[in-house]
């Protein structure tokens, strides 16, 4: 007995190792020349490490469109992406929750992993910090704030491949007057906005930075964003303090439910006075990968037309660069 | 489709998972406990509230500490209940998780309203990231093999519930079919309960960290309540709910990452399939288990009649 155990258990041992370490023929991949892989997160980060990376990496993002990042669940197939990067990309600031633990071991393994708004943290007081250690991960509602993030992923890059680094700060630099551009648009149009209607209302409170920005007041209707059904008398302040400036308009989000809009909507209808649901805005994920409104800039530019036009200020129909998808973004979502 | 090293750990993580929560199952099932785990995936909350509130912070260590203290209290709440209130166990078990979830929530509300603190954020984890967190390299025989973290976890776990129950197998047992008989015996069935809760408890919180929620609080239940379909024997009933829990847990990886691919679609994921799968042996059972299988009960009436 004990010796056959003796033979048995170094055969089991070798089957093992066979199983975990042997399988397929993937020889170790050194990213020598050029074409080495990028993994990102959400849909806003994949958007500015392609633009900059151009056509010297693979980028592949793992959470798409109209995806919950705080509720994102990783499939195999994003663990192999994940597994295969050179490098990789991530937002933080826990918007991708509890991956995040798994990305921050992975750069202690020694593969290069950045957190993008972690550095912004890390550069200043930009980022809003609203109960201890809770910080708001949205950076990418401010143009501004989003142009911080490039010279991040410029740097990233270069220091992985320095032979691409003369592209990627050129890229970078061409990316920066596209976002300029895009930001001054946003002022613009938020101007044309009656001054006592500049008020954002939205479900859940992803849009301050947009707000501090932009001279905006954002109320998101607070406590009904966690499981929590207490947000009665919260809705009855909001609807009070609508029909008081006269909003004409509450907006709901691609990623979040919209009951607690509508519920809003109904309030004031009871009490006279017409809202409108002002158009659906993204938030924490893009629109549908190939198309504008799938870019950070086409994301934005949706964002910022629907909500002026909304509010009653002017702004072109197609937008910033008239590219918005046919119809009228404002009246889009608002079925 | 090709098969990865990190295909192999997810199996032997989620098989792993598997068995550890069946072994427990076993005797929940026997007990009419069997949504125990439903119970302290909802009753965790308050937990996790108290951890930020006191701590700050929504660290993984404080967030696990909370949901694990909250667990063994819910275990031993229901106990109270079930002893003092003269309540059966079904009921006691929904008045502690739901009053548990319903603290959590006022607590939220109350100290920490903007900070996200759901159980599906902080606490869980998911189990095809479990390749990608490495916990400690073993070495033997010329090779070095890196463990995963939760791998390792489920390891301690399962070798832990193995033990308890070798070690208490016949108490168990006696005070699951007859805790009068049991106390007449000598065996305080009180105390068998309490550590079957507590192994449960620890299980349960161990396993959401490690790979999820879904698939423990399945595996906790589906495969026991199949192997009790085929076997009225203690013994042959725990090894059969292993061979479905492992089951489960490898076919369900398999069709994971292929049934998807045959419609179009990519990967879905692999603990949501393995608790579907172990659905589906459960009802491949009902209808063909020989003694009490839908399929043979109908012929054995069409005989009859």
């Amino acid at each position: 007995m004990r010796s056959r155990q003796r033979r048995v258990i170094p055969g089991l041992a070798m089957l093992a190792v066979a199983v975990f370490a042997g399988c397929g023929p993937k020889a170790p991949e050194d990213s020598r020349q050029g074409e080495y892989r990028v993994a990102t997160t959400v849909g806003m980060i994949t958007d500015v490490v392609k633009v900059i990376a151009g056509d010297r990496a693979e980028v592949r993002g793992i959470i798409g469109e109209g995806v919950d990042p705080h509720l994102y669940k990783p499939t195999r197939g994003d663990v192999v992406i994940l597994n295969e990067a050179d490098i990789i990309f991530y937002n933080g600031l826990m918007l991708e929750g509890k991956m995040a633990d798994v990305l921050v071991k992975m750069a202690t393994q020694g593969k290069p992993v950045q957190a993008v708004t972690e550095v912004i943290l890390a550069g200043g007081d930009y980022v809003m910090v609203d109960e201890s250690e809770h910080y708001d991960p949205h950076v990418w509602m401010d143009v501004g704030g989003w142009m911080r993030a490039v010279p991040i992923v410029v740097e990233a890059l270069s220091d992985f491949d320095p032979e691409g680094r003369s592209g990627y700060e050129e890229r970078g630099q061409s990316y920066l007057d596209s976002l300029k551009a895009l930001d001054a648009y946003a002022r613009a149009s938020f101007s044309s906005i009656p001054e006592e209607q500049r008020v954002l209302i939205t479900a859940h409170d992803a849009f301050n930075y947009l707000g501090r920005a932009y001279g905006i007041e954002v109320r998101g209707i607070q406590g009904i964003s966690t499981e929590s059904e207490a947000g009665v008398r919260d809705i009855e302040t909001l609807i009070r303090f609508i029909v008081k400036q006269n909003i004409p308009a509450v907006f709901v989000e691609t990623s979040v439910a919209d009951k607690n809009v509508r519920a809003l909507v109904e309030g004031a209808a009871a009490q006279g006075h017409t809202i409108r649901v002002g158009g659906s805005l993204f938030s924490d994920a893009m629109g549908a990968p190939g198309s504008y409104e799938g870019t950070y800039i086409g994301m934005l530019d949706h964002n910022i037309t629907t909500i002026t036009r909304a509010l009653g200020g002017t702004a072109p129909a197609g937008g910033f660069q008239g590219k918005l998808s046919a119809g009228s973004p404002a009246g889009r979502g608002a079925q | 489709m090709s098969w990865l090293p990190l295909d192999t750990w997810i199996v032997v993580t989620g098989a792993l998972c598997a068995a550890a929560c069946a072994l427990l199952g076993n005797f929940l099932v026997l007990r009419k406990m069997s949504m125990m785990g439903d119970a302290i995936s909802h009753a965790v909350l308050p937990g996790l509230a108290i951890a930020f509130l006191l701590t700050g912070s929504r660290s993984s260590i404080a967030m696990f500490i909370g949901a694990a203290l909250v667990g063994v209290m819910t275990a031993v709440f229901t106990q109270w209940i079930g002893k003092f209130g003269n309540v059966e166990r079904g009921a006691s078990m929904g008045i502690v998780f739901t009053t548990l979830f319903a603290l959590g929530l006022l607590l939220i509300v109350k100290g920490a309203d903007h900070v996200d603190l759901d159980p599906g954020c902080v606490l869980y984890g998911a189990l095809e990231l479990t390749p990608l967190d490495p916990g400690f390299t073993l070495s033997g025989f010329g090779l070095t093999l890196t463990v995963p973290r939760a791998t390792a976890v489920l390891s301690g776990i399962f070798l832990l519930n193995l033990g308890c129950i070798l070690l208490f197998y016949k108490e168990l047992k006696i005070s699951s079919f007859d805790p009068e008989l049991a106390t007449t015996l000598g065996i305080d069935a009180r105390w068998m309960h309490y550590l079957l809760m507590t192994l449960v408890a620890i299980t349960a919180v161990a396993a959401f960290e490690a790979v999820g929620s879904i698939i423990v609080i399945a595996m906790l239940i589906v495969p026991a309540a199949s192997a009790y379909l085929l076997t009225h024997r203690l013994s042959t009933m725990i090894l059969l709910s292993l061979v479905f829990g492992v089951a489960a847990a490898v076919l369900g990886h398999i069709s994971a990452i292929t049934v998807p691919h045959w419609f179009g679609f990519s990967d879905t994921s692999t603990s949501g399939m393995m608790a579907v799968v172990s659905g589906v042996l459960f009802g491949l059972v009902v209808l063909l288990s020989p003694n009490q299988g839908l399929l043979f009960r109908s012929r054995r009436t069409g005989k009859a009649g």
